[in-house]
């Protein structure tokens, strides 16, 4: 028998989409079923390194280090913009509901801590280890102005979609979060 | 009876027992046995599933109030 696969998309930024996005991989995984996650538009902001806003500003496009994956003569003033005002950061994700200006995902944290349920953060990290493979969507890395360096997890593939037709095709079953 | 590791995640919610256990399980050898101990309310239908999933066999399953201890061949 084939070996079974899974496919995860996570559209959303949210903490509580992400956290069940997690929850999932890390399950299948755990029980030896491969799993890709693949990341859009606000998905990959639970992945992303926390920067301050200083080292933000301070940031210039340098071609060696993010040219891989990226088009950067049509580079402007958004996408700079776009990285300032949405910084991400899987300890500073909002709330899809009851987010009370911040307010909101920090009792959640709490909550979780209170009951020994693993954060999002230690999640990522543990389905990294039990070898759940990232994948990015190649686009919105470039309209959002994103870099591979800025991400927590070594080992993002950034790819388009001919490869997530390919990686659902295969795959028994696939989850849009 | 005498098992190879001794697992012990009382305390811990899902899906950190999971977790634990597959990293575990894939450093042993078939044949070999682990004692799981924990108290998640889903703690024994979880270790279940994982078997069914990866056919290992248990052995043994023991409850103490909350606690459940099961013994898994890989």
């Amino acid at each position: 028998m084939d070996k079974k696969k899974v496919t995860i998309l996570l559209q959303s930024g949210d903490l509580d989409k992400a956290l069940c996005a997690f929850i999932f991989a890390n399950g299948y995984a755990s029980l030896g079923i491969e799993v890709k996650m693949w990341f859009m538009i606000w998905g990959y902001n639970c992945l992303k390194k926390r920067r301050s806003l200083f080292s933000l500003f301070r940031r210039k496009p340098d071609p060696a280090r993010e040219g891989a994956y990226r088009v950067l003569d049509t580079d402007n003033i958004l996408q700079p913009l776009v990285e300032t005002l949405n910084r991400g950061g899987a300890q500073h994700l909002p709330m899809s509901r009851l987010n009370l200006m911040g307010l909101g995902p920090f009792l959640f944290d709490k909550m979780l801590k209170k009951k020994s349920i693993m954060g999002l953060e230690e999640l990522i990290k543990s389905a990294d280890d039990l070898g759940v493979k990232f994948k990015m969507c190649q686009i919105c890395f470039d309209a959002l102005g994103n870099s591979v360096d800025d991400l927590i997890v070594p080992n993002v593939e950034v790819q388009g979609v001919a490869s997530y037709a390919r990686d659902t095709m295969e795959a028994h079953v696939n989850l849009f979060i | 009876m005498s098992v190879d590791i001794e697992i012990n995640v009382v305390g811990k919610a899902c899906p950190m027992p999971l977790i634990t256990l597959a990293k575990e399980v894939r450093n042993l050898e078939q044949g070999q046995t682990v004692r799981i101990t924990g108290n998640d309310p889903i703690f024994e239908e979880s270790i279940v599933e994982f078997c069914r999933e990866g056919c290992h066999e248990i052995v043994e399953t023991k409850r103490e109030g909350k606690t459940v201890t099961m013994i898994i061949t890989v």
